[in-house]
């Protein structure tokens, strides 16, 4: 019997699985042959922040398979199993193929220059009436590059208005301004490598099995492979990350806070820390205290930083005793002290790994500074195996939303509209008067739609994200959408959502390899891809419709572009010459993506160290030389600890926490289409401990009614799920659709990074 | 009908014993057992679903602690 097509393609799936293990592949041949006819391109994984690289396989037009791309050193071969979706996710029966826009209850077909025209229209008529600053944009951290900067030129020197936020501003605001703050320059001085040669993991409110699994997985093959590496897992609920932890340190919702001054107060106390590191290279301030929670409309903070010396921020570490500590986290008191010895263990090659728990949190920026304390204190920084690193969620978060700046206080590469160096450098760049950037940023993404509902922002165009699922106190915001009185709300997206029905035109997007594009992950590592197939009907690249509206503003000089991707990017590039240096276009074509900075060609592993980052000289070992105000040092701040926004009390007796599952991404507009996951992960539930369950007589399963002071859902109970929720807490997923979970959430936020508390809230559960 | 190509790992004492575990299930046809504890196998199912419901159950095999995904071709679906 001859071979069918069927035995070459199990010799090709063999052969790149035998690949991936670093064995020889066997049967060349066969899978040659499996690959007639299907011609591959390679991109980034379109899901997580991790940034896997992936080949395309394209037969007719179409998108037949799928690899894990051998050549790239993020994943080396192999994906998660959200690899499984990755094409289908852009042939859901229910794809965007036309504009549509709202007569009455309904949404009619329209044509392109209708709907455009229309959108031009309403934007002219509001920056007439009510300035600049009543129209916006909101886009994600799922932007490509191209598309973030093309916004933040249109709205920053076009139209001149700040307002322009990404959805990152939910997810990374705390990472950026916990750089900012101790660094003076954002995204981290480590790498992915730092998973495979480290010894020692603390992961502090990071689900990574399940949100960042090739990550996980590299760190796991550390540990099989050698048996000295930890993992140590603080976190607030059991998940499947906790499982394959050596410990699992459960402790009460906001005292991560606490926790990490105490662990700083041990090393201080039992001298553990590297003194000739910090005479070198650190300082100590304190900012101000009782900062607010952000829960007033127009809420404004301003720090005001003080120098301390070292004497006097061990004076204020005096209270953080692991006894208190323990106190307000439960966690035992040897127990923090065992972590503090393990932190600062001059053998040990240690780092810290967070997510959501430490970014979504009312004193996110702080937490961030605490746990730098802890690494700059004990020296464990900028070295191979020793990094502290902020973990993204999204593709682009920091390729697009941080790098290039499409925040409101930003401009591309870390810098300010605040700053008018900074304007000066942008506006010359861009081609125009410096007076065009005002220098005053507006709203960040919860006052943004704080604005909308009150009607200071008429229209607002949202590309790539679902903010009416995704925000916290989420009636408000849906509510106000739909007010009319001159607003106007126009969502661009690849699919139906929760935003696309309170739109008033909804513009259909190409997405991923249906076009052009440039994300940068969570290592620094920028990789482009190519177009590789056509979009469905006449869905457009959001990048085309930005500029389309920038032509009919008057703006269409701003984007004089032939080859539109790679002009953006070299002009883009521009910003980050001596400091974030990126390479020209040509190379990343090539590579499996380069960490930047790059200079003369070279990526750059570790950030601040001699030997690796070309901007530290000879000499020096360590320059943390972005501050400049600081001398080349960072800074140690003393941060205290202060209670969440809002804590459970007699009337709502349990803390809320959302966040992801495997399966989903996010608010499962992609992976919802896909039935199989919604199979493995069909609705959300309510996550809970037996024991409280048995205190209100509720079964496995039973149908519950959480509610908040902001709004009430009705879940099933799951005492067994993948996740456990520790007593007193409850967690519930955001990806459902059909049970918006966020309308329970408060829009509490950092006032420093703006970025809202997800994870703590007062609920109580009842039977349904 | 899709196919994937798909690396385990778990301890490497426990390679055999997962192996033979990953034997028992319908679809799933074991190609290579490395002694460090990698295990290369082929998923093959009727629907892209299928093969899903089988990698979801074998993350939950014993011993298994890490699947990942290779190559999927689903040319035919
Ligand atoms: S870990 Fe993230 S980037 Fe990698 S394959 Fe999975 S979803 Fe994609």
């Amino acid at each position: 019997m001859g071979l069918t097509r069927r035995d070459f393609l199990k010799a090709s799936a063999a052969a790149a699985a035998f690949a991936a293990t670093g064995a020889a592949v066997l049967k060349p041949k066969l899978v040659e042959a499996a690959d007639s006819g299907i011609k591959w391109g390679k991109a980034p994984c379109r899901f997580c922040g991790t940034g896997c690289g992936v080949l395309v396989g394209v037969k007719d037009g179409r998108i037949v398979a799928t690899k894990g791309d051998p050549a790239a050193p993020v994943n080396r071969g192999l994906n998660c199993i959200k690899g499984y979706f990755l094409s289908k996710i852009l042939y859901g029966k229910d794809r965007l193929t036309k504009p549509l826009i709202r007569k009455g209850d309904k949404m009619v077909e329209a044509s392109w220059e209708e709907a455009m025209t229309l959108i031009a229209g309403k934007f002219k008529e509001a920056i007439e009436k009510h300035g600049p600053d009543s129209v916006a944009i909101y886009g994600s951290g799922q932007w490509t590059v191209f598309e973030g900067y093309a916004a933040s030129k249109l709205f920053k020197g076009g139209i001149g208005t700040n307002n322009v936020e990404p959805n990152a501003r939910l997810c990374m605001a705390s990472a950026v301004t916990g750089f900012m703050t101790t660094f003076a320059s954002d995204e981290p001085m480590g790498v992915y490598d730092d998973l495979d040669i480290g010894d020692t993991y603390f992961l502090w409110g990071a689900n990574m099995a399940e949100c960042h699994p090739v990550l996980f997985s590299r760190m796991i093959d550390n540990r099989l492979k050698n048996p000295n590496v930890k993992i140590i897992d603080f976190g607030t609920r059991r998940t499947r990350t906790s499982q394959m932890a050596d410990q699992y340190i459960k402790f009460a919702p906001q005292t991560d806070l606490a926790l990490l001054n105490a662990i700083a107060h041990v090393i201080v106390k039992e001298k553990l820390y590297d003194e000739n590191f910090i005479k070198k290279h650190v300082v100590f301030k304190k900012g101000k205290t009782n900062i607010g929670n952000g829960l007033e409309d127009k809420f404004k903070f301003a720090d005001d930083p003080k120098p301390m010396t070292f004497d006097e921020y061990k004076d204020f570490l005096k209270e953080y005793t692991p006894e208190y500590a323990s106190r307000l986290s439960g966690v035992p008191a040897e127990k923090i002290v065992e972590m503090a010895r393990l932190y600062a263990d001059k053998k040990r090659k240690v780092n810290s790994l967070w997510t959501m728990g430490f970014n979504q949190h009312t004193r996110g920026t702080w937490v961030n500074n605490l746990v730098y304390n802890v690494h700059l204190l004990t020296g464990k920084i900028c070295r191979p195996g020793e990094n502290p690193m902020s973990l993204t969620g999204q593709p682009s978060a920091c390729g697009t939303a941080r790098e290039v700046g499409t925040f409101t206080h930003r401009l591309p590469a870390d810098m300010v509209v605040t700053n008018p160096e900074h304007r000066a450098i942008a506006a010359k760049i861009w081609g125009i008067d410096v007076k065009k950037i005002p220098e005053k940023p507006t709203y960040n993404a919860i006052e943004m739609f704080r604005a909308l509902d009150r009607g200071d922002i008429k229209v607002v165009w949202t590309q790539v994200t679902n903010p009416f699922q995704s925000l916290p106190n989420l009636n408000r915001f849906r509510k106000g959408a739909r007010k009319g009185d001159g607003r106007f709300v126009i969502v661009s997206d690849m699919y139906p959502t929760k935003s696309t029905e309170v739109a008033d035109v909804i513009l259909p997007s190409a997405s991923w390899v249906e076009k052009e594009g440039v994300f940068g992950n969570a290592e620094r590592r920028t990789q482009q891809w190519y177009k590789m197939v056509e979009p469905p009907g006449e869905a457009r690249n959001d990048l085309t419709q930005t500029i389309d509206l920038a032509r009919r503003l008057g703006h269409g000089n701003l984007f004089p572009y032939k080859y539109v991707e790679k002009e953006i990017w070299e002009e883009y590039r521009q910003f980050t010459v001596g400091g974030k240096d990126l390479a020209p276009y040509e190379a990343y074509t090539k590579a499996r993506g380069l960490r930047w900075p790059v200079v003369n060609g070279k990526e750059t592993l570790y950030r601040y160290a001699e030997g690796y980052d070309p901007y530290v000289k000879a000499g020096e070992g360590i320059k943390f030389y972005k501050n400049k105000k600081d001398d080349g040092r960072a800074v140690i701040w003393a941060r205290p600890y202060e209670p969440a926004a809002e804590a459970p009390d007699k009337s709502y007796p349990f803390w809320l926490c959302t966040g992801r599952v495997l399966e989903h991404w996010h608010t499962g507009t992609m992976t919802g289409r896909v039935p199989e996951l919604k199979r493995a992960y069909p609705a959300a539930v309510c996550e809970m401990h037996p024991d409280d369950a048995k205190k209100l007589g509720i079964k496995n399963l039973q149908k519950v009614k959480i509610s908040s002071r902001r709004g009430t859902i009705i879940l099933p109970v799951d005492l067994n799920g993948r996740g456990k929720a520790e007593k007193g807490n409850i967690f519930v997923a955001f990806f459902d659709e059909t049970k918006l979970i966020n309308e329970l959430c408060i829009d509490a936020y950092c006032p420093i990074s703006g970025e809202p508390d997800y994870k703590k809230c007062a609920v109580k559960v009842e039977k349904a | 009908m899709p196919i994937s190509g798909i690396v385990l790992t778990c301890l490497a004492a426990k390679v055999d014993d997962v192996a033979l575990r990953l034997a028992a299930f319908d679809g799933v046809e074991v190609h290579g057992v490395m002694p460090d504890g990698q295990i290369v196998a082929v998923v093959e199912a009727d629907t892209v679903q299928g093969e899903v419901d089988i990698v979801s159950q074998l993350h939950d095999v014993e011993d298994v602690i890490t699947v990942r995904l290779a190559y999927h071709n689903f040319e035919d679906v």
